[in-house]
């Protein structure tokens, strides 16, 4: 299904004209309640942002602040019980498994905490497997991996198995299984949590550059100042609600 | 482009080297157990069924119409009459090989001051040579040395209640149809040792003209045996047979050895019986420990499946990736099972292993597992299957987990 290009409408029904500036992801008034037996706690009440087009932006706050379920639901990896969530123009709060997992796949690059890569696969595959996915031939696949282990400096690593590597080196391979398949925006939860503060700030130095010569937006979520104090955007969350909404340190 | 699922299924297998040893191990040894039972019951049902038409001497057995049914006693009395013309009118048969007559009777046999009842048949030697194996089954003297002569041949049991040797004179006496008793003497050509206890015990085999002038019944038989050139015809050519005799005159029923051979079938029913709760204990044992090997696995990739799914992984493909590890455990040790079972076979085959006599039976026969091919694809898809059916839940499993919670798995 094609995406409503261009213009988003706000307030309106999906994939309605507008005439704002279109934003990649889009949250309007996003809630998430967990129930716990009888008790219901919200992970996330009435979130709005919007994440533009070649945006750095972290989802900063302590922990159980929100910041991972609110990066769950602009990664389409949980559905939101109110609010609307709109992707490239097109609303897909209530669209099905089927539609998000293809969205995930085409648009949208993931960076996990631990790499969460295959120990089976070598470098060079476990980046290919997103393309994999999208059942791409296999040549096409093999080179694109390998240009984005090129782009994230691993060239000549290609065929080691994530056992063979150091925990930087595994990371910068999941940051290529994420830029591989050229998405629109990257989620990165606690993306430098594993690591130590060099190779913390060698990937956070990848993720900058990526942003600036390809134009792929980030989304972090992090408590680490290391991360915070050098994104442009800050979203502060507090208890389930955005508090604060910073561009370069002042309120937006 | 699915060859990189089934080279990760295969690489996912390597992942718990032992484990899969383990489980690929069960599944070697229940293909070798199906190929090897399968191969030994077809060389069983293969033996009985020869020794059956031996028994008979012939694949079909033509009677008077109005002998069906009735019991032996009874169908004494029902005589094929001018069996010569019946005979030479099945012989223009193609598939005929030869058609042999034989008289039934109950008699005695008297030797001395002791008289043992007996089971009497009046065959024509040669026929009966080349036809069943009561020539081989010879145990001291000769075989019938005439056509014509007065000889018997009889059960190693009989002949040792009746206190005779081969050489000896005895008297056998029966009544004929009409009802008077007659009697002849005759020597003691040959002992028989029958493989079924209760037959040996009152088996007699006189010459079929001998047995004719016993009765009083020259020109008469109670029945024709007719042996085919192959054994599979037996069912069209007892109905062409029946029909061809009756056009000409002849009220016969024709019937095939398989419709006259209850023990046949009825070990055949039981081995197949043994063999089915043999194979569905086999199933149960797999699907258990391929299952336990899968949802050990899928327990222990939770997050790597969590990432999969996240970065976009279709849940067909996730199920699909845990049936291609299933399907490809299943073909593994199929291979290695089929190889391992010929091995075995050969092995087993040559080590001149006797089995106990079979119920019944007097004799036991060397071990001899038959190569038979149905059961190597029956096996094969019997653990294909199986393997699917054990992954099916696994695989399905994974294919449900929420992304989310497969992420935070520890």
């Amino acid at each position: 299904m094609p995406f409503t290009a261009g213009r988003v409408a706000r307030g309106r029904g999906p994939g309605v004209p507008y005439t704002r500036p279109v934003a990649i992801v889009e949250a309007r008034g996003l809630t998430r309640i967990y129930r716990l037996g009888q008790e219901r706690i919200a992970g996330i009440r009435e979130a709005t942002l919007a994440i533009e087009r070649g945006e750095l932006a972290v989802l900063a706050g302590p922990s159980g602040s929100g910041k991972t379920t609110l990066l769950n639901l602009l990664g389409l990896l949980d559905t939101p019980d109110e609010g609307v969530l709109v992707f490239e123009g097109r609303d897909v709060s209530r669209v099905s498994d089927r539609e998000r997992s293809r969205i995930r796949r085409e648009r949208i690059g993931f960076v996990f905490q631990t790499h969460q890569l295959v120990p089976v696969l070598s470098a060079e595959e476990n980046v290919a497997l997103a393309l994999w996915i999208r059942d791409l031939p296999e040549a096409d696949c093999r080179r694109r991996a390998r240009a984005a282990l090129a782009a994230v400096g691993l060239e000549g690593l290609e065929a080691r198995r994530p056992d063979h590597l150091s925990g930087g080196q595994r990371q910068r391979v999941a940051v290529a299984r994420a830029l591989v398949g050229e998405p629109a925006v990257i989620l990165a939860d606690e993306p430098t949590a594993s690591l130590d503060s060099e190779t913390a700030e060698r990937l956070l130095d990848l993720f900058d550059a990526l942003n600036r010569e390809r134009g792929v937006a980030f989304v972090y979520s992090s408590h680490d100042p290391r991360i915070v104090d050098r994104t442009p955007r800050r979203l502060r969350l507090r208890d389930g609600r955005i508090a604060r909404d910073e561009r370069n340190g002042e309120a937006a | 482009m699915t060859l990189r699922w089934w080279r990760l299924a295969a690489r996912n297998l390597r992942r718990h080297l032992r484990r899969t040893l383990l489980t690929g191990s069960i599944v070697v040894v229940g293909f070798v157990a199906v190929t090897m039972t399968a191969g030994f019951v077809v060389q069983t049902f293969e033996g009985l069924k020869k020794a059956t038409v031996e028994g008979l001497g012939g694949h079909v057995r033509i009677l008077d119409a109005r002998a069906e049914g009735k019991t032996d006693e009874e169908a004494q009395g029902y005589l094929l009459e001018d069996w010569q013309g019946l005979a030479a009118l099945l012989a223009k048969d193609p598939r005929v090989l030869q058609v042999m007559p034989k008289l039934s009777f109950f008699g005695l046999v008297v030797k001395g001051d002791r008289s043992i009842g007996a089971l009497g048949t009046g065959t024509d030697p040669a026929l009966e040579a080349r036809a069943s194996y009561v020539k081989k089954i010879v145990v001291s003297g000769t075989y019938f040395s005439s056509p014509d002569g007065d000889e018997v041949i009889l059960g190693s049991g009989l002949a040792r209640a009746v206190g005779a040797k081969a050489g000896d004179l005895v008297t056998v006496m029966t009544t004929t149809p009409e009802g008077a008793l007659n009697a002849l003497d005759a020597t003691v050509s040959a002992i028989v040792s029958y493989p079924i206890k209760e037959v040996d015990d009152r088996l007699l085999y006189m010459p079929f003209r001998s047995a004719s002038r016993l009765l009083a019944s020259v020109g008469k038989a109670h029945t024709l045996v007719v042996l085919l050139a192959d054994e599979r015809q037996s069912d069209a050519a007892a109905r062409a047979f029946a029909e061809a005799a009756r056009a000409a005159g002849w009220n016969v029923a024709a019937r095939t050895w398989l419709e006259t051979a209850a023990f046949y079938k009825q070990v055949r029913l039981l081995y197949i019986g043994i063999f089915v709760f043999m194979g569905l204990v086999l199933g149960i044992v797999v699907i258990l420990a391929v299952a336990n090997t899968m949802t050990m696995s899928v327990f222990e990739r939770t997050r790597e499946i969590g990432a999969l799914l996240a970065i976009g992984m279709e849940r067909s493909q996730v199920r699909r990736l845990f049936l291609y590890e299933g399907l490809l455990l299943a073909i593994i040790g199929t291979l290695v099972g089929a190889v391992l079972s010929f091995v075995l076979r050969g092995v087993l085959n040559r080590s001149g292993i006797e089995l106990p006599p079979p119920p019944g039976g007097t004799h036991g026969n060397l071990l001899f597992i038959r190569f038979f091919p149905l059961a190597y694809v029956f096996a094969f898809a019997m653990m294909t299957f199986t393997l699917l059916v054990a992954s099916w839940w696994p695989a399905r499993r994974a294919a449900r987990l929420n992304p989310i919670e497969a992420l935070a798995h520890v």
